[in-house]
């Protein structure tokens, strides 16, 4: 039989602290349905107001309260605590960002890719008094990639990091992806070039992980392999262009 | 001391706020963004079903018009909207949405590639525009890039602790750096208040855990009233436990709300519109149902979407289909979900006129916080994302007309000073050493206001509630804070946010009390009719140091005389 009794061993880290790192075990009484978002805000009322993370819809859109639950990055607001019970379980910062304070974690390099890829649609020129006309069936090839909460989970488990810390990163490209294929962006060749590098689309290792981890079924490999293709087939298309130039001219010789 | 200084200061960073950012920073003005949260994790975001504009790009016997829409606008408020305010938002609608458009939100798309409109509770004509059922997150990431775009400063995971008032002028604010513990006073020509609402006030609310109400109690501490706070709007579909909220624009596409007994229960209430009535009347339904004994064991009642199908579910209502498996455990494909009426938005704030000013200079307010008063005693559907788009652009472009670019002198002095009181306040805090959390007293608060403040409100509830909270502020008064340091001190902010709650509640419960009819979300089951030779005005609340003093307001009437409310 399973207790009511939750068991969360969680990460802490206090900069100022000697050690400042350590684990400390919580406990708390559970009710039918509630997530570990619920159980931590009861701990730092309840029980230590000293343990930080972030929170803020609690309905899984807003991307704050990502963490490691168990080795498996998820977003805390939508992870059962049911799930949780049959061993402590092990709560961790998100990996591979810098840790603040407990569960909080830096995100100003995730941001820094982010801002980097000029996230804004440079729009081509419109009448200002009219929607800019998209079929639907454009916009559902470009909503997966909309949906991105920027929570930061893909770049845990990415492993093209592990090669290059300057990869973009899978949210970043997914985000340059729903740019390119968005028809009302005019960048289509600034973009397809700023990706076109190792820490770009040629960084991916294409493992899917990125994939697998999203909270809200974004696939960034889907819009890296897109990207990859579009630049091949420029390439191709520069080749054959350059070739058959050389071919007209000698012809003319 | 450190003394930061920018024209504008926007405390806020959710669609209102940067909405407002950005208009002022291309008038040219040195503009910043001060945040509790990173701006993305604003409860904006949580917006689902739709934003309103009268395109009449969805078919309809008629084309919608603007003044539909205020038509719409004001019947849905029970008239206590002002007119005047609704027509500005009405007629900007078009523009505002357009310009989203323009900007990169991925609206849905009719069959010829317009924006895509769906039918929302109380609307005369398919308007609420939409990005499936994610409409808010698509608006605010959205207005987000732009500020990336702008590079416009954000002062992320900083609180605001106060107004400074300088001769009659808010100067600024007192910021805390949450992450080093430090108060630093940041300088403005003018702040504009862009917080959200006050839903967390309540136990049962759809609203993220961060709405506490803070810009409101910031105003309200400078002797800024507050309108209409007895206007609280209950939605009808949240869902059952968690109250996560279950978009209108599922009952737009069609879905049924259906009592234990396997009943279309809103024939009883809203005949003619049936689910599409307006939200005070559908939640009342609900909720009726709960109470009268028709309801599921548990007490809820459920959205029937399963004979819209999979396609359009999947298509029109992704996000509100995961938030059901995620959190019910409900596949809306094969099952009806669970839902229960819960608080969701906050009609009353800091009253403005229509370009954000409030009635201190220098202080200015856009989006849930403020009142207008474009909701009235009940926003529809699909206004509220229009509201903060409308009422963000005006306020920063007032906001950026008043105060020029010239710089401003500093004014240390006014700050030290002010710095020092707070200061001085907080030591006084410190030696308090009761042993009470404050948890104790934020719960038994939210309990209270959902249990007696309402759906339903009469006035033995309403005096107690009254008495309750007199208890709870003194209980309050003697709370002390046992950590000193302000760096990540989750008890201090708790400590904060409750005592602007407290005062908010304070508020809500004085104008429920007082105002003796039934107006839109105030439903007084001992004065069941609307009184307009009494009651159609809005109410007032100062704060004085007995609690919440009332006082009352005309409402602007243009061209739509209040008439009996049908639907």
């Amino acid at each position: 039989m399973t207790s009511n009794l939750l068991t969360l061993r969680i990460k802490r880290f206090h900069k100022e602290k000697d050690p400042p790192q350590w684990i400390e075990t919580f406990q708390v009484e559970i009710r039918k349905g509630m997530n570990l978002l619920e159980a931590l805000l009861y701990i730092q009322d309840e029980q230590d107001g000293t343990l930080s993370f972030r929170y803020s819809c609690r309905g899984a859109v807003c991307g704050s309260c990502a963490m490691r639950v168990n080795g498996k990055d998820v977003l805390a607001c939508r992870t059962h605590v049911e799930d949780l019970l049959e061993k402590p379980a092990l709560i961790e910062p998100l990996p591979s960002f810098p840790v603040i304070r407990d569960l909080i974690v830096d995100l100003s390099v995730f941001f820094d890719h982010y801002r980097n890829i000029e996230p804004y649609l440079q729009g081509k020129p419109v009448s200002p008094h009219v929607e800019y006309l998209m079929e639907e069936q454009k916009r559902k090839e470009i909503d997966p990639y909309i949906n991105c909460v920027l929570c930061g989970i893909c770049f845990g488990t990415c492993p093209a990091f592990e090669k290059d810390s300057a990869f973009l990163g899978p949210a970043m490209l997914a985000k340059a992806y729903r740019f390119l294929a968005d028809p009302r962006d005019r960048r289509n060749d600034e973009i397809l070039k700023a990706v076109n590098t190792q820490q770009g689309v040629w960084g991916c290792k294409t493992v899917f992980n990125c994939v697998k981890v999203c909270p809200k079924e974004v696939p960034p490999t889907h819009g890296i392999v897109k990207m990859r293709g579009r630049i091949l087939r420029y390439r191709l298309v520069s080749i054959v262009s350059r070739l058959s130039s050389l071919f007209s001219h000698s012809k003319s010789i | 001391m450190e003394l930061l200084s920018h024209d504008i200061l926007i405390i806020g960073g959710g669609l209102a706020g940067l909405r407002a950012a950005i208009e002022a920073k291309k008038s040219g003005r040195d503009v910043a963004i001060l945040s509790k949260v990173h701006p993305l994790r604003s409860h904006s975001v949580a917006a689902q079903g739709g934003i309103n504009a009268a395109l009449g790009n969805a078919p309809a016997p008629s084309k919608d018009t603007w003044k539909n829409h205020a038509f719409d606008t004001i019947k849905g408020s029970d008239y206590l909207a002002d007119q005047d305010a609704v027509e500005v938002m009405c007629r900007e609608a078009t523009e505002r949405v357009v310009e989203m458009e323009h900007w990169g939100t991925l609206f849905s798309r009719t069959k010829d590639g317009k924006i895509a409109q769906r039918p929302f509770g109380g609307a005369g004509f398919p308007r609420a525009c939409y990005a499936a059922d994610r409409t808010g997150h698509s608006l605010l990431h959205t207005l987000y890039e732009q500020v990336i775009g702008l590079q416009i400063p954000v002062y992320e995971e900083w609180v605001a602790l106060s107004l400074v008032v300088d001769e009659g002028r808010c100067a600024g604010a007192l910021g805390l750096h949450f992450f080093e513990g430090k108060i630093i006073p940041i300088q403005a020509k003018a702040v504009i208040l862009a917080t959200g609402g006050y839903g967390r006030t309540y136990l049962r609310s759809t609203n993220a855990v961060i709405n506490t109400g803070r810009g409101c109690f910031l105003a309200y501490q400078t002797g800024v009233p507050l309108e209409d706070m007895e206007f609280v709007q209950f939605h009808p579909t949240s869902l059952f436990g968690t109250n996560i909220l279950i978009t209108e624009g599922a009952r737009g596409e069609g879905g049924y709300l259906i009592n234990a007994k396997g009943e279309r229960f809103m024939e009883r209430y809203a005949p003619h519109l049936m689910e599409l009535g307006p939200r005070d009347i559908v939640a009342r339904g609900a909720q009726t149902e709960i109470d009268q004994g028709r309801g599921f064991e548990g007490g809820y009642v459920s959205l029937d979407l399963r004979h819209l199908g999979r396609e359009k579910i999947l298509d029109r209502l992704p996000g509100i289909r995961q938030i059901a498996m995620d959190f019910a455990g409900v596949d809306p494909i094969l099952k009806p979900i669970p839902i229960q009426p819960a608080q969701h938005y906050s009609m009353g704030g800091i009253p403005t006129n229509v370009d954000g000013e409030t009635q201190l200079p220098g202080l200015l307010a856009a989006g849930e916080c403020a009142c207008v008063s474009v909701h009235g005693a009940n926003r529809l559907g699909g206004n509220s994302l229009l509201e903060t788009l409308v009422f963000g652009d005006r306020a920063g472009r007032k906001a950026a007309e008043q105060v020029g670019k010239e710089r401003e002198i500093r004014r240390d002095t006014v700050f030290q000073n002010h710095l020092r009181a707070f200061q001085i306040g907080l030591e006084e805090i410190f030696e308090r050493k009761t042993e009470e959390p404050s948890f104790l007293i934020r719960d038994e608060m939210k309990a209270l206001m959902t249990s007696q403040v309402g759906i339903y409100r009469n006035e033995p509830a309403l005096l107690s509630a009254k008495e309750k909270i007199k208890e709870l502020k003194k209980r309050f008064l003697k709370i002390g804070l046992k950590q000193r340091d302000l760096a990540f001190n989750h008890e201090a902010i708790q400590y904060w946010d409750l005592e602007g709650m407290l005062h908010l509640v304070d508020a809500i419960v004085e104008g429920a009390l007082v105002r003796k009819e039934s107006r839109g979300s105030h439903f007084r089951v001992d004065f069941p009719n609307r009184d307009d030779e009494h009651w159609l005005r809005h109410t007032l609340a100062f704060k004085t140091p007995e609690g919440a003093k009332l006082d009352y307001k005309e409402v602007t009437i243009t061209s739509y005389p209040p008439k009996e409310r049908t639907y």
